[in-house]
């Protein structure tokens, strides 16, 4: 069924939570996008496989929630799972996982396996209504391919897979596939964007003081020592997959992705083709900064019910009416 | 080495005017000679044993991993069989989620929960799939009498809108022949005992009583023929023989209560005939028919749909006046949460009883309940939530020796279903590559 007036676009984030603070600060602006209701969280995955990047997701999701107070009737929405890729970690660890972030998360079954996370996520949205961002390698993306059926379901669904190149070549078999079989348009944002747009550091004092637990501000102090200005990449992805038409970025001439051994991506020119570089536009540098700072550090608002829950719906029939019969 | 003993052949019936009985699993079917490799193995069966509303997590969840131990109190019945079950955790149906279709989580949990299939909302067209029983029953049936059999303990009607605009045939039933054909489970059990033993099921309840003044037990008809095989059988198979056929006779015995039960109790309802007045004497018959269907592999496949999707039944058997659905919407009320508690442990505690029945008889070296996967839950998980994740589940029994059981086992979150159905196909011999939504066969479930 299909609604004729869809809401707000739903975003698919998988990131490399915990490698990069820019992975966190891109969750920070989402939130803060979606407390605006110009989107909506359709699902959250790591592709990072360390479950303690789990519990730094779970924080800040459980930070973001603590708006959102019990509903009509008592009902509260039961917290959405947090999707992590399992397997081998390529990486060293990171400052920001050393830290001992408050989670209900104990055990690898109390998450969710990404690409199924991912799937049925898009099965509840509007067809062409879901824009995907991926921050880091594209193991859950891979995976998500191998699933059966699934490219009518991104063809139907989603409107574009914005890549933040940071971290993309970590899984070249995957990055491979992903370039190979995505059915959708994909927009690439390269490292040096990130470098050219990085998050200001000196807000973190500032515009994110209302609140002294904030786990943004510990992740951004944590990662790295301070003062610091945090590359941009997986930011740049996220703001331009929200608001693609506001004029913060432009894009590339068309052509087909590649990636080389040596884990270098190269745009091949190709006339409609499906892939494009995200392109910054040195004169927007000041608006970018200063939305990234509004939407990264806004507060936790509660999300609009959807619809009520279901006793209240039983509560507007007419008494007399069982279900079921 | 002279061999005298003959195989007797795993499809042998008693046969007697007008009735035919088919005979259990005996040692005389192996044969004399055969080899580890050629011993004739009894067949594995599964059922699906469905209970509607969700349940009280707080009282259903055991907390821990591993081996059972300390069961819940809406497991404690199940006591008794932990080493013959596994709990699991985690499994998950998106296709009963709204997804896009807005209210009606009875009538999409109910649909989906063995197709696999979010049903298209109606009330008139309806649409759901074919359900994994039906193709596996299609695959082995053709060494049975019967496909499947669908069994129910609720009358419901197969038409209107049931929940939120989902037809009654999406909440009034478990197994699906085709995408637009549910299979309306059986209530009255001596309808299903007529299926398996007779014919006579077209009768009216009139003609039947005239005729039950004369009737003989099925069992008479088939004395002579029993007599003589008996002859030809082992102390053991003899044995098993007796046992075999007294069940029978005991069902037909609890259909007479029944019969009288029905007469007594409400004589001028517009009632099935047949149907016990008691919830647990209905349960207990219906498996008894299962248990002997099982046992004689008249089927190796059912649906029991313990009541339907969303019902509002009142438990005054246990001293609930309530109806079952209302109570489930709770609004975290102690007092209507206990009662919910108390229904999901009656409903367990018949469950149970069915699993002592398996287990009681003896399949060579190891017994029915060993050689099934009966399949215990629900198409949601909190029946006030209306939540599709995390649905209470349990797997009785070894899939013919090959499961590993006595665990508590939780998967990670948004484990389809449907992978459990993927891997249940594969013990029933119907390997397939993918169902309703799986992302393949449910791991942890094999002996290792």
């Amino acid at each position: 069924m299909q609604a004729a007036e869809k809401p707000p676009v739903g975003l698919v984030y998988d990131a490399n939570l915990g490698q990069t603070i820019d992975s966190v600060l891109a969750l920070a602006l989402l939130h803060g996008f979606a407390g605006k209701q110009q989107c909506r969280i359709a699902s959250l995955t790591i592709n990072y496989p360390d479950l303690r990047a789990a519990h730094l997701c779970d924080a800040v999701e459980r930070f973001y929630a603590s708006a959102t107070g019990p509903g009509l009737g008592g009902f509260v929405p039961a917290a959405a799972p947090i999707g992590i890729a399992e397997g081998h970690k390529a990486a060293p660890d990171l400052p920001i996982l050393a830290k001992p972030w408050e989670s209900k998360i104990k055990k690898w079954n109390d998450t969710a396996i990404p690409e199924l996370l991912i799937r049925n996520a898009l099965m509840a949205q509007y067809d062409g209504d879901a824009v995907m961002v991926l921050s880091g390698p594209a193991t859950n993306l891979a995976s998500l391919l191998k699933l059966t059926d699934i490219l009518p379901l991104l063809s139907a669904k989603v409107r574009v897979l914005v890549i933040s190149g940071v971290g993309f070549n970590a899984d070249i078999p995957a990055a491979r596939r992903v370039l190979a079989e995505w059915p959708t348009p994909i927009v690439c944002c390269s490292p040096e964007i990130g470098e050219q747009l990085p998050f200001p550091g000196a807000s973190i004092d500032s515009a994110f003081s209302y609140n002294a637990a904030h786990p943004i501000a510990a992740a951004y102090r944590a990662a790295h020592e301070m003062p610091y200005d945090a590359p941009g990449a997986a930011m740049a992805a996220m703001l331009y997959a929200i608001r693609p038409n506001d004029g913060y970025f432009t894009t590339s001439e068309p052509g087909a992705f590649s990636i080389s051994s040596d884990g270098a991506v190269q745009l091949q020119a190709l006339a409609g083709g499906p892939h494009r570089w995200l392109k910054a536009d040195p004169a927007q540098r000041e608006r970018i900064s200063k939305i990234y700072v509004e939407m990264a550090s806004a507060k936790p608002v509660a999300p609009p019910p959807r619809r009520l829950p279901p006793q209240l719906q039983q509560e507007q029939k007419p008494p007399a009416k069982p279900v079921g019969r | 080495m002279i061999v005298t003993r003959k195989a007797l052949a795993r499809r042998t019936f008693l046969r007697g005017a007008g009735a035919a009985v088919a005979l259990p699993f005996l040692d005389s079917m192996v044969p004399a000679l055969a080899t580890a490799a050629t011993t004739l193995k009894p067949p594995v069966r599964m059922a699906f044993v469905y209970v509607p509303n969700g349940v009280d997590l707080r009282n259903w969840s055991l907390g821990y991993e591993g081996n059972l131990d300390k069961m819940s109190r809406i497991l404690q019945p199940l006591e008794p069989y932990k080493r013959d079950i596994n709990v699991l955790g985690n499994l998950t149906h998106n296709a009963g989620r709204a997804l896009l279709d807005g209210p009606g989580d009875h009538g999409r949990c109910s649909a989906s929960y063995l197709t696999g299939i979010q049903p298209r909302k109606t009330m008139s067209n309806i649409k759901a799939g074919v359900s994994f029983d039906q193709i596996v029953g299609k695959h082995v049936g053709a060494g049975t009498s019967f496909n499947s059999l669908e069994v129910g303990l609720e009358d419901a009607r197969q038409a209107g809108d049931c929940d939120s605009g989902y037809s009654c045939a999406y909440t009034n039933n478990l197994a699906w022949r085709a995408e637009s054909q549910p299979l309306p489970p059986t209530l009255n059990p001596r309808a299903l005992f007529e299926r398996l033993f007779g014919e006579d099921a077209a009768m009216t309840p009139e003609a039947r009583r005239s005729r039950n003044l004369y009737r003989r037990s099925v069992l008479d008809l088939v004395s002579d023929d029993a007599k003589r095989l008996a002859q030809d059988l082992g102390p053991t198979d003899q044995r098993k023989l007796d046992e075999y056929l007294s069940s029978i006779r005991e069902i037909e015995l609890q259909l007479a209560r029944a019969d009288k039960d029905s007469i007594r109790i409400d004589p001028g309802f517009d009632k099935p005939y047949g149907i016990p007045a008691d919830f647990a004497e209905h349960f207990s018959l219906m498996t008894n028919m299962l248990t002997v269907a099982f046992q004689s592999n008249l089927t190796r496949v059912a649906t029991f749909l313990v009541t339907r999707e969303g019902t509002s039944r009142a438990y005054r058997e246990i001293g609930i006046p309530d109806g079952h659905h209302p109570l489930t919407h709770h609004r975290g009320q102690e007092e209507l949460m206990e009662k919910v508690s108390r229904i999901n442990v009656y409903h367990v505690q018949q469950f149970a009883g069915w699993l002592g029945k398996l287990k009681a008889i003896q399949e060579g070296d190891s017994n029915l309940l060993d050689n099934s996967m009966i399949v215990y839950g629900a198409g949601l998980a909190d029946g006030n939530k209306h939540s599709h994740e995390d649905l209470p589940t349990v797997m009785a029994g070894r899939g013919g020796g090959h499961f590993q059981t006595g665990r508590s086992i939780v998967y990670r979150k948004e484990t389809p279903m449907c992978n459990m159905f993927l891997t249940m196909m594969d013990r029933m011999g119907v390997p397939t590559e993918h169902f309703g939504d799986s992302s393949g066969p449910l791991e942890g479930l094999d002996l290792s």
